[in-house]
């Protein structure tokens, strides 16, 4: 764990994981990059806009006996709209992302991309086209992409492995099976990355210590 | 669902944002902000993209927004968990069959919808996995739904308040329903992408205590997915009437249980003379119980035994009487020999208390006489049974008959609901199998 001032404004900024090098200061949106013991400013986060979403920085859960805390977050836009992925941090010291989009949520972790057999993959690779439909095999299972897209990142906050200025773009291609088994194949330069899990609801991660909204009542969820 | 305590320095966040419509100016109350993609200001009803932080808008309108059933910001509690409506479609099959769609939200549960066709209800969720194909049939969750309707297309015709997609009046998709008791599966497709969903048919009287809608209708047909409200009568019913003939079966079965109580044999002459015979004592040890009597001439031939029976209590003299009558012809003619008659006779005294009891057997035996009955009867002897026991058939088919009488009531009722509620469906055929 490292504790250092905030190079812009002083602030405190804590880096809890050599694995996340990056991280959005809570007061000035600084984008602080962790290099060794020293860190440096790399730009600036946007301010959040306004949404309702129930998750917030310190919420808790469990995922396959697992418990975990939210410590970080990227808004994604994209043409016709705009999701959040939170960064989750496990008590192993392992890292995953909470995707929550129409309200439905996805706990995907990072896999290695040799798991996955798809034409995708290469298409993705090649700069070729990804249609909808396009089949995969994960687990044993098959797959089909259910949506793909570019997306741009809209704001940041908290801790994360990677720098996410505004505006940075990825491609985003994403799965889903039968079963509610899912996964995201992303790409932001040259090589993409895969991450896979499932669909989950509050009540299935047992989540606790969700924002409180005015005016509705914080469901006791996994009890 | 109990409610988590809250830190009491917890930071409470505003559950709306509010924004003013670029063609209107009116103050737009955005419900699920950051989810939310278009909106259909509640005044104008013009589109507005809300995307992106700065609104833009996409088609102009200046109509009359319609008076919905529900006004967008009602919030009502369904199943446990509170709702707010926050957008409406009107969809329909090419400008036909009209049905009402709401979008609720609640920031912890998500989207569900309230879907209104006819005046019925159902509540509805976007799935997150996909139904397997099993025979004519799919399933999820183990459970088959059977095809409804096919190659539908349903479009938007009107929409107000706010969704999290970008929904256009006019387009459409291509429907399929499955359904069993009380739940429809549906399929919604166009070329980017396939959605299914599970609707759950809801009492009118449900919804409209949770959402305050006071005039509420029966849909009639009823609605694909509705259960037959007799569905459940017919069960118990069946359940009470078939638990009540087994009962009867048994008790028929442990008191009509027979058992040999008297064997013996009575002289008999065939010449038309009152004889009278008292056997006994014969022990009845049941509280109720019927009495058999059998009576059999093993040689009459061409005569015929009338016998009366009278069973007398020997400490209360109440005496119960019965007759029967024995009788045997045969004889030959121009088919050949034939014969007639019963060389026995059985007759039945139904609740006889328990007691000490004297059968009295008052008999006449006659012969036949007459050109063409050759053979002569030898008869001498009437063997003589008496047993407990014995099945009145015909009273355990009236009682069945009164106790399964409501249950083919109900089941025509149910029949009749289920046959209404097929005919709409697209497999609909006027020989369908029914269950």
């Amino acid at each position: 764990m490292l504790r250092v001032p905030c190079p812009n404004c002083g602030a405190e900024v804590l880096f809890r994981s050599p694995a996340l090098p990056s991280r959005v200061c809570d007061y000035c949106q600084t984008i602080v990059v962790r290099r060794g013991q020293s860190v440096e400013a790399v730009g600036k986060a946007a301010v959040l806009p306004f949404d309702v979403s129930p998750i917030q920085i310190g919420t808790r859960g469990r995922f396959d006996g697992q418990g975990f805390e939210v410590i970080g977050r990227v808004r994604w836009g994209w043409t016709d709209g705009s999701w959040n992925e939170w960064l989750l941090l496990f008590d192993d010291g392992r890292d995953g992302w909470l995707g929550e989009a129409m309200g439905q949520l996805m706990l995907l972790k990072e896999r290695a991309l040799g798991d996955m057999r798809s034409n995708a993959i290469n298409a993705l690779a090649d700069g070729k086209p990804i249609e909808v439909g396009m089949e995969a095999v994960l687990d044993g299972e098959m797959m089909m992409v259910a949506d793909a897209r570019e997306a741009t990142c809209i704001a940041a906050e908290g801790e994360l492995p990677f720098p996410a200025p505004v505006g940075l773009t990825i491609f985003s291609v994403d799965f889903r099976s039968p079963s509610g088994a899912c996964a995201s194949l992303q790409r932001e330069g040259e090589m993409p990355t895969l991450f896979a899990g499932r669909y989950v609801t509050f009540d299935d991660i047992a989540a606790t210590g969700l924002r409180v909204i005015e005016g509705w009542r914080v469901p006791a969820f996994g009890g | 669902m109990a409610t988590a305590p809250a830190p009491a320095a917890e930071e409470i966040a505003p559950a709306t944002k509010a924004l003013s419509c670029p063609n209107c100016g009116g103050t737009v109350t955005l419900r699920a902000a950051g989810y939310t993609v278009t909106v259909a200001c509640q005044y104008c009803g013009s589109l507005l993209d809300v995307a992106n932080p700065d609104v833009r808008l996409i088609k102009k309108y200046k109509e009359a927004v319609q008076e919905l059933e529900i006004p967008l910001g009602t919030r009502g509690t369904l199943r446990g968990v509170e709702w707010e409506a926050i957008g409406y479609m009107r969809r329909s099959e090419g400008g036909a069959y009209p049905w009402e769609e709401y979008l609720l939200f609640n920031p912890y549960h998500g989207y569900r919808w309230l879907i209104a066709n006819r005046g019925g209800w159902s509540f509805g969720e976007q799935l997150t996995r996909t139904p397997d194909w099993a025979g004519h049939t799919i399933a999820l969750d183990g459970q088959n739904y059977d095809p409804f309707f096919a190659n539908g297309r349903a479009q938007v015709d009107y929409v107000v308040g706010e969704f999290y997609w970008r929904v256009k009046v006019g387009e459409s998709v291509a429907t399929d329903d499955y359904v069993r008791p009380g739940f429809m599966l549906s399929r919604e497709a166009n070329n980017e992408e396939i959605s299914w969903s599970l609707s759950e048919w809801m009492p009118p009287k449900e919804v409209g205590k949770a959402f305050g809608i006071s005039a509420l209708v029966q849909p009639w047909p009823p609605l694909p997915h509705q259960p037959s409200p007799h569905g459940r009568a017919v069960k118990t019913a069946a359940k009470i009437g078939f638990g009540m003939l087994a009962l009867m079966l048994l008790a028929m079965f442990v008191f009509g249980s027979s058992a040999s109580l008297f064997r013996g044999s009575l002289p008999v002459t065939l010449d038309g003379t009152p004889q009278s015979a008292t056997v006994g004592p014969i022990a009845l040890n049941r509280s109720w119980q019927i009495v058999n009597v059998s009576a059999r001439s093993p040689e009459l031939e061409n005569g015929w035994i009338d016998i009366d029976y009278t069973l007398v209590n020997r400490e209360t003299q109440v005496a119960y009487q019965a007759y029967g009558v024995a009788e045997r012809y045969s004889g030959s003619d121009s088919d050949g020999p034939w014969t007639e008659g019963d060389r026995g006779a059985t007759v039945k005294v139904a609740s006889v208390p328990a007691g000490t009891y004297d059968l009295v057997v008052e008999y006449t035996g006659n012969r036949w006489g007459g050109a063409g009955y050759y053979a002569r009867s030898e008869a001498r002897s009437i063997d003589l049974q008496v047993r407990r026991g014995g099945v009145f058939i015909s009273n355990f088919i009236l009682a069945a008959l009164f106790i399964l009488a409501p249950l083919i009531f109900i089941a025509i009722r149910h029949m009749g609901f289920e046959s209404a509620r097929r005919g709409e469906s697209d497999f609909a055929s006027s020989g369908s199998d029914d269950d």
